[in-house]
Protein backbone atom coordinates (compact mmCIF):
# COMPACT_ATOMS: atom_id res chain seq x y z
CA UNK A 1 0.00 0.00 0.00
CA UNK A 2 2.71 2.24 1.00
CA UNK A 3 4.43 1.78 -2.41
CA UNK A 4 1.97 3.27 -4.42
CA UNK A 5 2.02 6.77 -2.50
CA UNK A 6 5.97 6.34 -1.38
CA UNK A 7 8.75 4.73 -4.26
CA UNK A 8 11.42 5.90 -2.22
CA UNK A 9 13.67 2.91 -1.46
CA UNK A 10 16.30 2.89 1.02
CA UNK A 11 19.74 2.12 -0.11
CA UNK A 12 23.05 4.26 0.07
CA UNK A 13 24.17 4.93 -3.48
CA UNK A 14 25.86 7.55 -4.18
CA UNK A 15 22.27 9.24 -5.37
CA UNK A 16 20.79 8.23 -2.26
CA UNK A 17 24.02 10.46 -0.70
CA UNK A 18 23.79 13.44 -3.43
CA UNK A 19 22.06 16.67 -2.49
CA UNK A 20 18.50 16.81 -2.82
CA UNK A 21 18.85 20.09 -4.39
CA UNK A 22 21.56 18.88 -6.89
CA UNK A 23 18.98 16.15 -7.74
CA UNK A 24 16.50 18.21 -8.16
CA UNK A 25 18.33 20.49 -10.59
CA UNK A 26 19.58 17.56 -12.45
CA UNK A 27 16.39 16.34 -12.91
CA UNK A 28 15.00 19.59 -14.39
CA UNK A 29 18.23 20.00 -16.76
CA UNK A 30 18.14 16.70 -18.03
CA UNK A 31 14.17 16.97 -18.71
CA UNK A 32 15.22 21.02 -20.77
CA UNK A 33 17.84 17.91 -22.48
CA UNK A 34 14.53 15.51 -23.45
CA UNK A 35 13.24 18.86 -24.87
CA UNK A 36 16.32 20.04 -26.71
CA UNK A 37 17.01 16.70 -28.66
CA UNK A 38 14.60 15.64 -31.35
CA UNK A 39 16.14 12.48 -32.62
CA UNK A 40 15.30 9.07 -31.96
CA UNK A 41 18.89 7.55 -31.04
CA UNK A 42 19.62 10.05 -29.07
CA UNK A 43 16.39 10.14 -26.85
CA UNK A 44 16.88 6.61 -26.33
CA UNK A 45 20.46 6.91 -25.82
CA UNK A 46 19.43 9.56 -22.95
CA UNK A 47 16.70 6.75 -21.84
CA UNK A 48 19.73 4.30 -21.86
CA UNK A 49 21.52 6.73 -19.50
CA UNK A 50 18.36 7.01 -17.25
CA UNK A 51 17.57 3.27 -17.01
CA UNK A 52 21.24 3.09 -15.86
CA UNK A 53 20.89 6.00 -13.31
CA UNK A 54 17.88 3.75 -12.11
CA UNK A 55 19.30 0.86 -11.55
CA UNK A 56 22.42 2.87 -9.91
CA UNK A 57 20.06 3.87 -7.58
CA UNK A 58 19.17 0.50 -6.97
CA UNK A 59 15.37 0.85 -7.78
CA UNK A 60 13.85 -2.59 -7.25
CA UNK A 61 12.56 -4.27 -9.94
CA UNK A 62 9.01 -4.30 -8.77
CA UNK A 63 8.98 -0.87 -7.96
CA UNK A 64 10.21 0.04 -11.31
CA UNK A 65 7.79 -1.78 -13.11
CA UNK A 66 5.16 -0.49 -11.28
CA UNK A 67 5.91 2.90 -11.89
CA UNK A 68 6.49 2.41 -14.96
CA UNK A 69 2.84 0.71 -16.02
CA UNK A 70 1.43 4.00 -16.05
CA UNK A 71 4.32 5.66 -18.49
CA UNK A 72 4.25 2.28 -20.89
CA UNK A 73 0.26 2.93 -21.20
CA UNK A 74 0.93 6.69 -22.13
CA UNK A 75 3.30 6.24 -24.62
CA UNK A 76 1.53 3.06 -26.48
CA UNK A 77 -1.44 5.65 -26.76
CA UNK A 78 1.09 8.13 -28.50
CA UNK A 79 2.68 5.94 -30.68
CA UNK A 80 -1.06 4.64 -31.80
CA UNK A 81 -2.58 8.36 -31.84
CA UNK A 82 0.25 10.43 -33.34
CA UNK A 83 -0.02 9.10 -37.11
CA UNK A 84 -3.90 9.61 -36.86
CA UNK A 85 -3.40 13.07 -36.16
CA UNK A 86 -0.40 13.63 -38.52
CA UNK A 87 -0.95 12.62 -42.22
CA UNK A 88 2.46 14.64 -43.46
CA UNK A 89 5.28 13.22 -45.35
CA UNK A 90 5.58 10.29 -47.40
CA UNK A 91 5.91 7.21 -48.01
CA UNK A 92 1.33 6.60 -47.22
CA UNK A 93 1.55 3.27 -45.54
CA UNK A 94 -2.30 2.74 -45.30
CA UNK A 95 -5.32 4.52 -46.05
CA UNK A 96 -8.20 4.04 -44.04
CA UNK A 97 -11.36 6.74 -44.72
CA UNK A 98 -10.02 10.43 -44.60
CA UNK A 99 -7.02 9.16 -41.61
CA UNK A 100 -4.05 8.66 -43.74
CA UNK A 101 -0.82 6.78 -42.15
CA UNK A 102 2.89 7.64 -43.51
CA UNK A 103 5.97 6.26 -42.50
CA UNK A 104 7.55 9.74 -40.70
CA UNK A 105 4.49 10.16 -38.66
CA UNK A 106 5.27 6.77 -37.26
CA UNK A 107 8.81 7.55 -35.99
CA UNK A 108 7.46 10.55 -34.79
CA UNK A 109 5.48 9.33 -32.97
CA UNK A 110 7.80 6.73 -31.10
CA UNK A 111 10.24 9.69 -31.16
CA UNK A 112 7.70 11.72 -28.90
CA UNK A 113 6.67 8.25 -27.18
CA UNK A 114 10.47 7.63 -26.21
CA UNK A 115 10.85 11.37 -24.79
CA UNK A 116 7.47 11.47 -23.13
CA UNK A 117 9.41 8.21 -21.28
CA UNK A 118 12.79 10.15 -20.65
CA UNK A 119 10.44 12.77 -18.93
CA UNK A 120 8.80 10.42 -16.68
CA UNK A 121 11.29 8.13 -15.80
CA UNK A 122 13.85 10.94 -15.10
CA UNK A 123 11.94 12.20 -11.85
CA UNK A 124 11.78 8.71 -10.92
CA UNK A 125 15.69 8.76 -10.42
CA UNK A 126 14.74 11.16 -7.58
CA UNK A 127 11.68 10.03 -6.28
CA UNK A 128 13.59 6.52 -6.00
CA UNK A 129 16.68 7.57 -4.25
CA UNK A 130 15.10 10.77 -2.02
CA UNK A 131 13.01 10.41 0.85
CA UNK A 132 9.39 12.54 1.14
CA UNK A 133 12.00 14.28 4.35
CA UNK A 134 14.72 14.93 2.08
CA UNK A 135 12.67 16.33 -0.36
CA UNK A 136 10.68 18.53 1.12
CA UNK A 137 14.15 20.07 3.33
CA UNK A 138 16.00 21.05 -0.26
CA UNK A 139 12.34 22.94 -1.29
CA UNK A 140 12.63 24.74 1.77
CA UNK A 141 16.30 25.24 1.44
CA UNK A 142 15.51 26.37 -2.14
CA UNK A 143 13.43 28.97 -0.62
CA UNK A 144 9.69 27.03 0.03
CA UNK A 145 8.24 28.87 2.46
CA UNK A 146 8.54 26.62 5.92
CA UNK A 147 5.39 26.24 7.07
CA UNK A 148 4.45 25.27 3.32
CA UNK A 149 7.18 22.52 3.05
CA UNK A 150 6.08 21.12 6.08
CA UNK A 151 2.35 21.16 4.96
CA UNK A 152 4.04 19.19 1.83
CA UNK A 153 5.84 16.53 4.19
CA UNK A 154 2.64 16.27 6.17
CA UNK A 155 0.41 15.03 3.54
CA UNK A 156 2.74 12.81 1.70
CA UNK A 157 3.40 11.39 5.50
CA UNK A 158 -0.13 10.82 6.30
CA UNK A 159 -1.01 9.44 2.53
CA UNK A 160 -0.64 6.06 3.46
CA UNK A 161 -2.46 6.26 6.84
CA UNK A 162 -5.16 7.87 5.13
CA UNK A 163 -5.61 5.18 2.38
CA UNK A 164 -5.77 2.83 5.50
CA UNK A 165 -8.78 4.95 7.15
CA UNK A 166 -10.49 5.18 3.66
CA UNK A 167 -10.19 0.74 3.43
CA UNK A 168 -11.65 0.83 7.19
CA UNK A 169 -14.55 3.12 6.59
CA UNK A 170 -15.57 1.37 3.23
CA UNK A 171 -15.46 -2.22 5.44
CA UNK A 172 -17.41 -0.73 8.09
CA UNK A 173 -20.29 0.35 5.78
CA UNK A 174 -19.80 -2.73 3.65
CA UNK A 175 -20.37 -4.26 6.82
CA UNK A 176 -23.69 -2.07 7.28
CA UNK A 177 -25.15 -3.80 3.87
CA UNK A 178 -23.59 -0.87 1.29
CA UNK A 179 -22.65 -1.99 -1.66
CA UNK A 180 -20.51 0.23 -3.38
CA UNK A 181 -20.16 -0.51 -7.25
CA UNK A 182 -23.85 -1.61 -7.10
CA UNK A 183 -26.63 0.41 -9.12
CA UNK A 184 -26.55 3.63 -11.90
CA UNK A 185 -24.06 6.14 -11.82
CA UNK A 186 -26.40 8.11 -9.85
CA UNK A 187 -26.87 5.37 -7.35
CA UNK A 188 -23.16 4.72 -6.86
CA UNK A 189 -22.16 8.17 -5.91
CA UNK A 190 -25.09 8.55 -3.70
CA UNK A 191 -23.35 5.23 -2.08
CA UNK A 192 -19.94 7.12 -2.11
CA UNK A 193 -21.85 9.80 0.34
CA UNK A 194 -21.31 7.14 3.14
CA UNK A 195 -17.68 6.81 2.72
CA UNK A 196 -16.87 10.54 1.97
CA UNK A 197 -18.90 11.89 5.14
CA UNK A 198 -16.31 10.04 7.17
CA UNK A 199 -13.38 10.30 5.08
CA UNK A 200 -13.68 13.75 5.66
CA UNK A 201 -14.59 14.24 9.27
CA UNK A 202 -11.93 11.83 9.86
CA UNK A 203 -9.28 14.52 8.29
CA UNK A 204 -10.70 16.69 10.12
CA UNK A 205 -10.28 15.29 13.38
CA UNK A 206 -6.87 14.18 12.42
CA UNK A 207 -5.93 17.68 11.11
CA UNK A 208 -7.22 18.96 14.47
CA UNK A 209 -5.18 16.62 16.57
CA UNK A 210 -1.90 17.24 14.76
CA UNK A 211 -2.54 21.07 14.67
CA UNK A 212 -2.54 20.88 18.84
CA UNK A 213 0.15 18.24 18.94
CA UNK A 214 2.60 20.59 16.91
CA UNK A 215 1.35 23.77 18.52
CA UNK A 216 2.12 22.18 22.24
CA UNK A 217 5.63 21.61 20.32
CA UNK A 218 5.75 25.28 20.04
CA UNK A 219 5.65 25.31 16.60
CA UNK A 220 6.04 28.81 14.92
CA UNK A 221 7.22 30.24 18.18
CA UNK A 222 10.04 32.03 16.17
CA UNK A 223 10.11 33.37 12.53
CA UNK A 224 13.62 31.83 12.13
CA UNK A 225 14.11 28.04 12.94
CA UNK A 226 17.12 25.99 13.27
CA UNK A 227 17.58 22.92 11.73
CA UNK A 228 19.11 19.60 13.47
CA UNK A 229 20.25 18.20 9.84
CA UNK A 230 21.59 21.14 7.50
CA UNK A 231 21.90 20.55 3.86
CA UNK A 232 25.93 21.38 2.54
CA UNK A 233 27.19 20.94 -1.01
CA UNK A 234 29.92 18.46 -1.14
CA UNK A 235 32.53 18.73 -3.14
CA UNK A 236 30.95 15.48 -5.20
CA UNK A 237 27.90 17.35 -5.56
CA UNK A 238 29.31 20.27 -7.26
CA UNK A 239 30.79 17.55 -9.61
CA UNK A 240 28.06 15.75 -10.31
CA UNK A 241 26.36 19.13 -10.73
CA UNK A 242 29.13 19.86 -13.44
CA UNK A 243 28.94 16.72 -15.50
CA UNK A 244 24.84 16.86 -15.80
CA UNK A 245 25.31 20.63 -16.29
CA UNK A 246 27.42 19.55 -19.40
CA UNK A 247 25.38 16.81 -20.41
CA UNK A 248 23.11 19.37 -21.42
CA UNK A 249 24.88 22.75 -22.64
CA UNK A 250 27.25 20.67 -24.73
CA UNK A 251 24.42 19.35 -26.75
CA UNK A 252 22.48 22.73 -26.45
CA UNK A 253 25.34 24.74 -28.02
CA UNK A 254 25.78 22.30 -30.85
CA UNK A 255 22.09 22.21 -31.67
CA UNK A 256 21.75 26.14 -31.52
CA UNK A 257 25.42 27.63 -32.79
CA UNK A 258 26.35 24.78 -34.62
CA UNK A 259 23.30 23.48 -36.20
CA UNK A 260 23.66 19.90 -35.45
CA UNK A 261 20.75 17.73 -35.37
CA UNK A 262 20.40 15.81 -32.19
CA UNK B 1 -23.38 -9.16 36.88
CA UNK B 2 -22.82 -12.93 37.76
CA UNK B 3 -21.49 -14.78 34.46
CA UNK B 4 -23.63 -17.33 33.52
CA UNK B 5 -22.22 -20.55 32.41
CA UNK B 6 -21.78 -21.01 28.41
CA UNK B 7 -25.23 -22.02 26.75
CA UNK B 8 -25.00 -25.51 25.37
CA UNK B 9 -27.55 -27.57 22.85
CA UNK B 10 -28.34 -24.21 21.09
CA UNK B 11 -27.95 -24.74 17.38
CA UNK B 12 -24.38 -23.53 16.03
CA UNK B 13 -24.13 -20.12 14.19
CA UNK B 14 -20.65 -19.72 13.29
CA UNK B 15 -18.60 -22.33 12.59
CA UNK B 16 -14.40 -21.60 11.23
CA UNK B 17 -12.90 -25.02 10.22
CA UNK B 18 -9.06 -24.58 9.90
CA UNK B 19 -9.13 -21.23 8.45
CA UNK B 20 -6.04 -19.44 6.99
CA UNK B 21 -5.50 -15.77 6.05
CA UNK B 22 -2.41 -14.22 4.58
CA UNK B 23 -2.52 -10.17 4.58
CA UNK B 24 -0.84 -9.05 1.21
CA UNK B 25 2.10 -7.92 2.69
CA UNK B 26 2.59 -11.40 3.65
CA UNK B 27 1.64 -11.34 7.02
CA UNK B 28 0.49 -14.65 8.13
CA UNK B 29 -2.51 -13.48 10.23
CA UNK B 30 -4.56 -16.76 10.83
CA UNK B 31 -2.71 -19.95 10.91
CA UNK B 32 -5.38 -22.50 11.40
CA UNK B 33 -8.33 -21.17 13.27
CA UNK B 34 -10.79 -24.03 14.36
CA UNK B 35 -13.59 -21.85 16.26
CA UNK B 36 -17.72 -23.17 16.95
CA UNK B 37 -20.65 -20.78 18.51
CA UNK B 38 -23.76 -21.72 19.48
CA UNK B 39 -26.76 -19.13 19.08
CA UNK B 40 -27.08 -16.92 22.02
CA UNK B 41 -23.14 -17.54 23.81
CA UNK B 42 -21.49 -14.50 24.87
CA UNK B 43 -18.04 -14.84 23.49
CA UNK B 44 -14.86 -12.79 24.25
CA UNK B 45 -11.90 -13.11 21.61
CA UNK B 46 -9.14 -11.55 23.40
CA UNK B 47 -5.50 -11.11 22.94
CA UNK B 48 -2.31 -8.78 21.90
CA UNK B 49 -1.96 -6.09 19.37
CA UNK B 50 -1.50 -8.26 15.90
CA UNK B 51 -2.55 -11.52 17.50
CA UNK B 52 -4.89 -11.82 15.18
CA UNK B 53 -8.46 -11.66 16.67
CA UNK B 54 -9.68 -8.57 14.31
CA UNK B 55 -8.87 -10.72 11.43
CA UNK B 56 -10.81 -13.57 13.01
CA UNK B 57 -14.00 -11.41 13.57
CA UNK B 58 -13.64 -10.20 9.99
CA UNK B 59 -13.74 -13.69 8.78
CA UNK B 60 -17.39 -13.81 10.00
CA UNK B 61 -19.18 -11.50 8.30
CA UNK B 62 -17.05 -11.78 4.84
CA UNK B 63 -14.71 -8.48 4.94
CA UNK B 64 -11.86 -10.77 4.56
CA UNK B 65 -12.17 -14.02 2.87
CA UNK B 66 -10.35 -16.86 3.99
CA UNK B 67 -6.87 -18.24 2.62
CA UNK B 68 -7.47 -21.92 4.00
CA UNK B 69 -10.57 -24.05 5.50
CA UNK B 70 -14.05 -23.10 5.55
CA UNK B 71 -16.49 -20.19 6.89
CA UNK B 72 -20.00 -21.60 7.82
CA UNK B 73 -22.25 -18.57 8.88
CA UNK B 74 -26.62 -20.09 10.03
CA UNK B 75 -25.55 -23.10 8.66
CA UNK B 76 -24.32 -21.87 5.13
CA UNK B 77 -20.90 -21.73 3.47
CA UNK B 78 -20.02 -17.88 3.40
CA UNK B 79 -17.91 -18.32 0.46
CA UNK B 80 -20.63 -17.50 -2.22
CA UNK B 81 -22.54 -14.85 -0.18
CA UNK B 82 -21.93 -11.11 -0.46
CA UNK B 83 -21.13 -9.18 2.50
CA UNK B 84 -24.11 -7.40 2.42
CA UNK B 85 -25.90 -10.81 2.68
CA UNK B 86 -23.93 -12.06 5.63
CA UNK B 87 -24.28 -8.94 7.57
CA UNK B 88 -28.12 -9.80 7.59
CA UNK B 89 -26.57 -12.70 9.72
CA UNK B 90 -23.40 -11.13 11.07
CA UNK B 91 -24.06 -7.57 12.67
CA UNK B 92 -20.30 -5.99 12.78
CA UNK B 93 -19.74 -3.04 14.75
CA UNK B 94 -16.41 -1.01 13.81
CA UNK B 95 -13.98 0.13 16.59
CA UNK B 96 -14.28 3.93 15.52
CA UNK B 97 -17.52 5.00 15.36
CA UNK B 98 -16.45 8.05 13.05
CA UNK B 99 -15.90 6.06 10.28
CA UNK B 100 -19.41 5.01 9.70
CA UNK B 101 -21.34 7.94 10.87
CA UNK B 102 -22.07 9.94 7.78
CA UNK B 103 -25.96 10.95 8.28
CA UNK B 104 -27.69 14.11 9.04
CA UNK B 105 -29.42 12.83 11.88
CA UNK B 106 -29.49 9.83 14.61
CA UNK B 107 -32.60 8.28 12.83
CA UNK B 108 -31.88 8.53 9.36
CA UNK B 109 -28.01 6.86 10.54
CA UNK B 110 -29.92 4.05 11.40
CA UNK B 111 -32.17 3.31 9.05
CA UNK B 112 -29.14 3.13 6.39
CA UNK B 113 -28.55 -0.34 7.22
CA UNK B 114 -31.84 -1.91 6.81
CA UNK B 115 -33.19 0.14 4.19
CA UNK B 116 -29.48 -1.01 2.23
CA UNK B 117 -29.98 -4.54 2.27
CA UNK B 118 -34.06 -4.34 1.29
CA UNK B 119 -36.04 -3.68 3.84
CA UNK B 120 -39.69 -2.29 2.95
CA UNK B 121 -40.30 1.58 4.24
CA UNK B 122 -42.17 0.88 7.29
CA UNK B 123 -40.18 -2.42 8.32
CA UNK B 124 -37.27 0.08 8.46
CA UNK B 125 -38.55 2.19 10.34
CA UNK B 126 -39.83 -0.43 12.82
CA UNK B 127 -36.31 -1.72 13.03
CA UNK B 128 -34.71 1.09 13.84
CA UNK B 129 -37.27 2.18 16.28
CA UNK B 130 -36.19 -1.20 17.81
CA UNK B 131 -32.77 -0.47 18.10
CA UNK B 132 -32.71 3.10 19.36
CA UNK B 133 -34.98 1.76 21.80
CA UNK B 134 -32.84 -1.39 22.50
CA UNK B 135 -30.02 1.11 22.80
CA UNK B 136 -31.82 3.92 24.50
CA UNK B 137 -30.84 6.15 22.32
CA UNK B 138 -34.36 7.29 21.46
CA UNK B 139 -34.33 10.30 22.34
CA UNK B 140 -31.41 11.76 20.39
CA UNK B 141 -32.66 10.52 17.24
CA UNK B 142 -33.11 14.29 15.28
CA UNK B 143 -29.87 14.92 16.78
CA UNK B 144 -26.47 14.78 14.04
CA UNK B 145 -24.70 11.72 15.47
CA UNK B 146 -21.24 13.10 14.51
CA UNK B 147 -22.12 16.02 17.73
CA UNK B 148 -22.49 13.38 19.87
CA UNK B 149 -19.99 12.93 22.72
CA UNK B 150 -18.41 9.67 22.13
CA UNK B 151 -20.36 7.05 24.19
CA UNK B 152 -23.23 7.85 22.57
CA UNK B 153 -21.62 7.62 19.04
CA UNK B 154 -21.10 4.44 19.94
CA UNK B 155 -24.15 3.53 21.06
CA UNK B 156 -25.63 4.74 17.37
CA UNK B 157 -23.35 2.80 15.59
CA UNK B 158 -24.43 -0.24 17.52
CA UNK B 159 -27.85 0.74 16.96
CA UNK B 160 -27.57 1.24 13.59
CA UNK B 161 -26.00 -2.72 12.91
CA UNK B 162 -28.58 -3.70 15.41
CA UNK B 163 -31.60 -2.10 13.37
CA UNK B 164 -30.72 -5.02 10.41
CA UNK B 165 -31.71 -7.52 12.89
CA UNK B 166 -28.34 -9.86 12.84
CA UNK B 167 -28.27 -12.74 14.79
CA UNK B 168 -25.10 -11.93 15.64
CA UNK B 169 -23.32 -8.99 17.17
CA UNK B 170 -19.63 -8.72 16.33
CA UNK B 171 -18.11 -5.76 18.36
CA UNK B 172 -14.60 -4.64 18.27
CA UNK B 173 -13.30 -3.16 21.31
CA UNK B 174 -16.69 -1.52 22.25
CA UNK B 175 -15.23 0.19 25.41
CA UNK B 176 -11.72 1.95 23.80
CA UNK B 177 -11.87 5.43 24.94
CA UNK B 178 -15.06 5.24 27.21
CA UNK B 179 -14.61 6.47 30.97
CA UNK B 180 -15.72 4.00 33.40
CA UNK B 181 -19.75 5.11 33.74
CA UNK B 182 -20.08 5.26 29.85
CA UNK B 183 -18.17 1.78 29.82
CA UNK B 184 -20.66 -0.02 32.30
CA UNK B 185 -23.57 1.72 30.79
CA UNK B 186 -22.93 0.55 27.36
CA UNK B 187 -21.75 -3.03 28.19
CA UNK B 188 -24.90 -2.91 29.94
CA UNK B 189 -27.07 -2.45 26.95
CA UNK B 190 -24.71 -5.33 25.45
CA UNK B 191 -25.69 -7.77 28.44
CA UNK B 192 -29.67 -7.26 27.68
CA UNK B 193 -29.10 -7.64 23.83
CA UNK B 194 -27.68 -11.16 24.59
CA UNK B 195 -30.24 -12.17 27.56
CA UNK B 196 -32.48 -11.42 24.86
CA UNK B 197 -30.82 -14.29 22.56
CA UNK B 198 -28.55 -12.33 20.68
CA UNK B 199 -25.05 -14.13 20.05
CA UNK B 200 -22.39 -11.57 21.29
CA UNK B 201 -18.65 -12.02 20.41
CA UNK B 202 -16.52 -9.11 22.12
CA UNK B 203 -13.27 -8.64 20.66
CA UNK B 204 -11.75 -6.60 23.46
CA UNK B 205 -8.29 -6.51 25.49
CA UNK B 206 -9.72 -5.51 28.88
CA UNK B 207 -9.63 -8.01 31.20
CA UNK B 208 -12.28 -6.39 33.37
CA UNK B 209 -15.30 -6.16 30.42
CA UNK B 210 -14.32 -10.75 29.76
CA UNK B 211 -14.35 -11.20 33.35
CA UNK B 212 -17.48 -8.95 33.76
CA UNK B 213 -19.66 -10.08 31.21
CA UNK B 214 -18.54 -12.82 29.10
CA UNK B 215 -19.47 -16.36 29.31
CA UNK B 216 -16.67 -17.95 27.16
CA UNK B 217 -13.26 -16.44 26.11
CA UNK B 218 -11.16 -17.34 22.90
CA UNK B 219 -7.20 -16.17 23.71
CA UNK B 220 -5.28 -15.90 20.24
CA UNK B 221 -1.82 -15.38 20.07
CA UNK B 222 0.63 -15.36 16.73
CA UNK B 223 -2.69 -16.23 14.43
CA UNK B 224 -3.93 -19.38 16.84
CA UNK B 225 -6.22 -20.03 19.25
CA UNK B 226 -4.42 -21.05 22.50
CA UNK B 227 -7.11 -20.93 24.70
CA UNK B 228 -10.95 -21.57 24.51
CA UNK B 229 -12.94 -22.21 27.90
CA UNK B 230 -15.63 -20.58 30.40
CA UNK B 231 -14.49 -17.43 31.96
CA UNK B 232 -13.91 -19.21 34.71
CA UNK B 233 -11.66 -21.69 33.70
CA UNK B 234 -9.67 -19.07 31.56
CA UNK B 235 -8.81 -16.77 34.36
CA UNK B 236 -7.31 -19.54 36.51
CA UNK B 237 -4.69 -20.26 33.82
CA UNK B 238 -2.68 -17.08 34.83
CA UNK B 239 0.34 -18.17 33.55
CA UNK B 240 -1.07 -18.92 30.19
CA UNK B 241 -2.74 -15.56 29.96
CA UNK B 242 0.73 -13.75 30.68
CA UNK B 243 2.51 -15.72 27.75
CA UNK B 244 -0.72 -14.49 25.31
CA UNK B 245 0.06 -10.36 27.03
CA UNK B 246 -2.85 -10.51 28.91
CA UNK B 247 -3.54 -9.55 32.47
CA UNK B 248 -6.22 -10.61 34.25
CA UNK B 249 -8.19 -8.08 36.39
CA UNK B 250 -6.71 -6.93 39.56
CA UNK B 251 -9.50 -8.36 41.64
CA UNK B 252 -8.59 -11.89 39.86
CA UNK B 253 -5.20 -11.23 40.48
CA UNK B 254 -5.80 -10.58 44.34
CA UNK B 255 -8.20 -13.33 44.67
CA UNK B 256 -5.00 -15.98 43.59
CA UNK B 257 -2.57 -13.99 46.05
CA UNK B 258 -5.35 -14.80 48.67
CA UNK B 259 -6.26 -18.25 47.62
CA UNK B 260 -3.54 -19.77 50.44
CA UNK B 261 -6.76 -18.39 52.91
CA UNK B 262 -9.32 -19.51 51.73
CA UNK B 263 -10.72 -17.41 48.80
CA UNK B 264 -11.58 -19.01 45.58
CA UNK B 265 -9.32 -18.40 42.34
CA UNK B 266 -11.77 -18.14 40.19
CA UNK B 267 -12.75 -14.60 41.34
CA UNK B 268 -14.14 -12.44 38.37
CA UNK B 269 -15.70 -9.22 40.24
CA UNK B 270 -15.47 -7.22 42.99
CA UNK B 271 -19.36 -8.64 44.02
CA UNK B 272 -17.97 -12.31 44.00
CA UNK B 273 -14.93 -11.04 46.03
CA UNK B 274 -16.76 -9.50 48.59
CA UNK B 275 -18.89 -12.37 48.33
CA UNK B 276 -15.71 -14.86 49.02
CA UNK B 277 -14.01 -12.82 51.64
CA UNK B 278 -17.53 -12.55 54.02
CA UNK B 279 -17.33 -16.39 53.41
CA UNK B 280 -13.87 -16.66 54.88
CA UNK B 281 -14.39 -14.23 57.69
CA UNK B 282 -17.29 -15.47 58.25
CA UNK B 283 -15.59 -19.10 58.48
CA UNK B 284 -12.87 -17.56 60.61
CA UNK B 285 -14.96 -16.46 63.42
Amino acid sequence: MTGFIDLYTEADTFLHRMDPRVKILAVLLLSILAFLLSGLSSLLLLLTFIFLLLFLARATLGKTLFALKFVLRFMVLIVILWPIFDPSGTPVLATLGPVKMTEPAIWRGVTSAVRVGCLATVWYILMFSTSQRDLVRALVKMGLRFDFGLALAISLRFLPTFSLTIESIKDAQRARGLELDRGGLLRRSKNYVAVLAPTIVSALRTADTLSLALQSRAYGARADRTYLRDLRMRSSDYVSLAVVLLLVVVPAFAIFFMGVSL
Amino acid sequence: MIPQPVTDGGPTIISLGDVKFTYDGGVEALKGVTLNIKKGEYVAVVGGNGSGKTTLAKQMNGLLRPGGGTVTIGGRPAAPQTVAELSRVVGYVFQNPDHQLFSPSVEEEVLFGPENIGYSGPDSRNKAEHAMALMGIGHLRKEPPLSLNLGARRKVTIASVLAMSPQVLVLDEPTTGLDDQESRDLMAGIDGLNKQGLTVILITHEMKIVAEHANRVVVMAEGRIVLDSDVKGAFADIELLRQSKLVPPPITLLAHRLSAYGISRDVLSTDEFVFEASKMIGGSR
